[in-house]
């Protein structure tokens, strides 16, 4: 009878066990979900920053006014063609 | 008093009563009335709750986004829950950006419930998750990193739910929206919600993500270059579409109209949604039907009346003036015609042909049709049919490109037809669809149409152009220094409301460029410019000004090893034309002599399992262009390892 007892007390702890177990896993999951989501929702505004920064909305006044630059002509650009390797440049 | 024996057999038969009657209970309970129970324990224990699903992002054609979904987050607040009003209040008037004035009174006001919307993004709310008395709800949000960039043709969403109301966000609603998903949250007595372990029934499924063909960098070059020019000309309005003829792939798309004082607004995409009149930018159109229907040949003339006609459109003697800009003496071929743009030389030229030759030919090239492209509210132009011209009349009007409608894009989708020797294909906005995990779902090929003109015939007519943009044509204002684009100007007379709106024009400009191997279509168009009105004048300078740009960006689609052939030797004498008054002084002539360059398509090395940096040299070496997702290992890329793509492609590397 003690012997059944026993195996009844030691099963209903593992059954007590797991599901503490899990539980706390859930709660770590959520957390993680929830600091992955804040995280790539600080990315995302990260992003955006650079994007609005890097355009040209901002950056050509900026060159313009700051470094005295302007939009070329196409007369002043060149267009390097960088050989491929096909076209037998050897190292 | 009774006997013993028979208390005891009564109380024996109360106690079995009793247990019949549990047991009875029991019985009803368990076998009949279980599930009904049952369920009300589950209700009492748990709640079902929808997870929503992740609306699939669009991005442009190199990985920009241009409309994402985001968490974002209302809060809830119960203030009898709340431990310390002042030190939490503070907390979330700082988390949240709201004035503690305003928080401060909503608390104290006794409610038990304070609502804020927000939105709140996940950063906003993260110091809050753990606060006793605080309820975040979860949502998604959609939202446009890149601002108003390309929003006409984006669209956006319905303000009850996140679905499409507009533009590109309505017509892929099916593919962007993905299914949401179910779980079941544990209760306690309190009704307190707290994670199970198993809750989720059904996970949700994000959405497919979208790739345009939208190159956001040409977009915005369209867009500010569209600007500068209706502020500086006083316009109405006007639309900007950049396509590249070879896949029908539209690159940038810009509309602006009048806000009155505020200056333009982008209030909808008039590049799909308003036909306008095109002028002389549709001669060539006539000219093909000509050339197809072999009514002219390259010596054929025509008298150009010194620029004025009085043209006869009945029997009876009526007459119909016919006036051109250019006061031409003597004679016109076709090609001068096309030169000069005038329009006595094409109204004569275009009594060869029956009328239903020329509402065939029109009809061909795309207008008064649908162009196919997946904008939701395109429309399909104004082209009568024949039988409701006037005969004579309407013939000479549609020579001219007047008395019917068409798009900007269909125009684009027109020119682009003469670029792609002859061969129309359907305009198209996506490019690539991907499932959220990334795998290929769909990938746009070109789409054929027709055959519109023979390729003699689009070359005919590319030359055409090239005079008509050259040296003596109207539209040599459009011409650059080092290279050479085709381009055809008109202006016409506004059409509004049923009726011309005398001293109104619309002034636009059709481009092919670069001219040997063209890789743009561009379509200007300007809506009553103020001062100067022609198209020459107004709308393709503005052309000439964003094409420099896009060739000086290296962002932008444009495939420069095919430029290899440019006759650099033509820059010192463009050095003396009237653009030199613009150059910096110090001018590059062209100092490096450019290797033969294989134009054809190459194969996607495989590079999946290789470190990024091996993988990014492999890419280099096969001429394409390389955007990084992650570092580590290729996991995948697209185009896909084995297909082909032109070089100078960007191919997107995702690692793990």
């Amino acid at each position: 009878m003690l012997l059944w007892l026993l195996v009844f007390l030691g099963g209903a702890l593992i059954v007590v066990g797991r599901q503490t177990a899990a539980f706390k896993t859930a709660r770590q999951l959520r957390d993680l979900r929830e600091t992955r989501g804040s995280l790539e929702a600080r990315r995302a505004e990260l992003e955006r920053r650079i994007r609005v920064a890097s355009s040209r909305e901002v950056l050509v006044p900026a060159a313009r006014r700051g470094l005295g630059l302007h939009e070329p002509a196409d007369s002043e650009f060149v267009l390097f063609a960088v050989p491929s390797p096909a076209a037998g440049v050897s190292r | 008093m009774a006997k013993p024996l028979v208390r005891i057999a009564a109380v024996q038969l109360g106690f079995a009563l009793v247990i019949v009657a549990i047991l009875a209970r029991a019985a009803q309970l368990q076998l009949f009335q279980g599930e009904r129970w049952g369920e009300q324990a589950r209700r009492q224990r748990t709640e079902r709750a929808v997870l929503p699903a992740r609306r699939g992002g669009l991005f442009d054609r190199n990985g920009v986004p241009l409309a994402v979904s985001q968490e974002f987050y209302h809060v809830g607040i119960a203030p009898n829950e709340l431990t310390d009003v002042g030190s939490t209040g503070r907390l979330i008037s700082r988390q949240l950006g709201i004035p503690w004035s305003v928080l401060s009174r909503d608390l104290r006001a006794g409610k038990r419930w304070v609502y804020y919307h927000g939105p709140f993004s996940a950063t906003q709310v993260q110091s809050l998750r753990r606060v006793s008395g605080i309820h975040l709800s979860q949502d998604y949000q959609r939202f446009y990193p890149s601002r108003l960039l390309a929003r006409p043709i984006i669209g956006g969403l319905s303000a009850e739910r996140e679905s499409g109301a507009a533009g590109l966000e309505l017509s892929l609603d099916s593919i962007l929206t993905g299914a949401p998903g179910e779980a079941v949250l544990l209760k306690d007595r309190a009704g307190r919600r707290y994670d199970s372990p198993a809750r989720v029934i059904r996970e949700p499924v994000a959405g497919n993500d979208v790739v345009l063909t939208i190159d956001a960098e040409l977009q915005e070059i369209a867009e500010r270059g569209l600007d500068d020019a209706l502020s500086r000309m006083d316009a109405d309005g006007g639309d900007v579409v950049f396509l590249d003829p070879n896949t029908g792939e539209l690159l940038a798309l810009a509309s602006r109209q009048s806000a009155g004082r505020s200056g333009y607004t982008a209030s909808r995409a008039s590049t799909f949604t308003d036909p306008f009149e095109p002028g002389s930018t549709a001669k060539l159109f006539t000219a093909a039907a000509l050339l197809i229907h072999q009514r002219v040949d390259s010596s054929d003339r025509v008298f150009a009346e010194g620029g004025t006609w009085h043209m006869p459109i009945t029997s009876s003697g009526i007459t119909r003036v016919i006036t051109d800009a250019h006061k031409t003496t003597g004679t016109l071929t076709l090609a001068q015609t096309i030169q000069v743009s005038s329009n006595i030389g094409i109204a004569k030229f275009s009594s060869r042909l029956a009328p239903e030759e020329q509402f065939e030919m029109l009809r061909d090239f795309g207008f008064g049709t649908l162009t196919g492209a997946e904008f939701p509210s395109e429309s399909r132009g104004r082209l009568a049919r024949p039988d409701k011209w006037q005969p004579m009349y309407t013939r000479a009007s549609l020579a001219m490109g007047y008395e019917f409608g068409v798009t900007p894009v269909q125009l684009a989708v027109a020119y682009g037809a003469i670029a792609n020797n002859g061969m129309l294909l359907t305009p198209t906005l996506v490019r690539e669809i991907r499932s959220p995990q990334g795998d290929l779902l769909y990938r746009h090929h070109p789409e054929p149409v027709r055959q519109v003109v023979p390729p003699s015939v689009a070359a005919k007519l590319r030359e055409y152009l090239k005079g008509a943009a050259g040296e003596g044509g109207t539209g040599e204002e459009a011409q650059l220094v080092n290279y050479t684009l085709l381009g055809k100007t008109g202006t016409a007379v506004r059409f509004e409301n049923g009726r011309y709106v005398r001293g109104e024009y619309t002034a636009s400009f059709a481009a092919l460029f670069p001219a040997d191997d063209p890789q743009l279509v561009v379509i200007v168009k300007i809506d009553n410019p103020q001062g100067k009105y022609y198209g020459g004048l107004t709308a393709a300078p503005v052309t000439r000004t964003m094409l420099q740009q896009a060739l000086a960006s290296r962002r932008v689609a444009i495939d420069r090893s095919r430029f290899a052939d440019v006759d650099t030797g033509a820059a010192p004498e463009a050095q003396t034309s009237s653009t030199a008054a613009t150059m910096a002084r110090l001018v590059l002539s062209w100092p490096y002599s450019t290797p033969k360059v294989n134009r054809a398509v190459r194969l996607v090395p495989e590079v999946e399992g290789r470190p990024v940096r091996e993988a990014a040299l492999l890419l280099h070496r096969q001429g394409f262009r390389v955007t990084l997702r992650g570092l580590g290992r290729v996991s995948k890329t697209a185009p896909a390892a084995g297909d082909t793509a032109a070089p100078g492609t960007t191919v997107v590397v995702w690692a793990d």
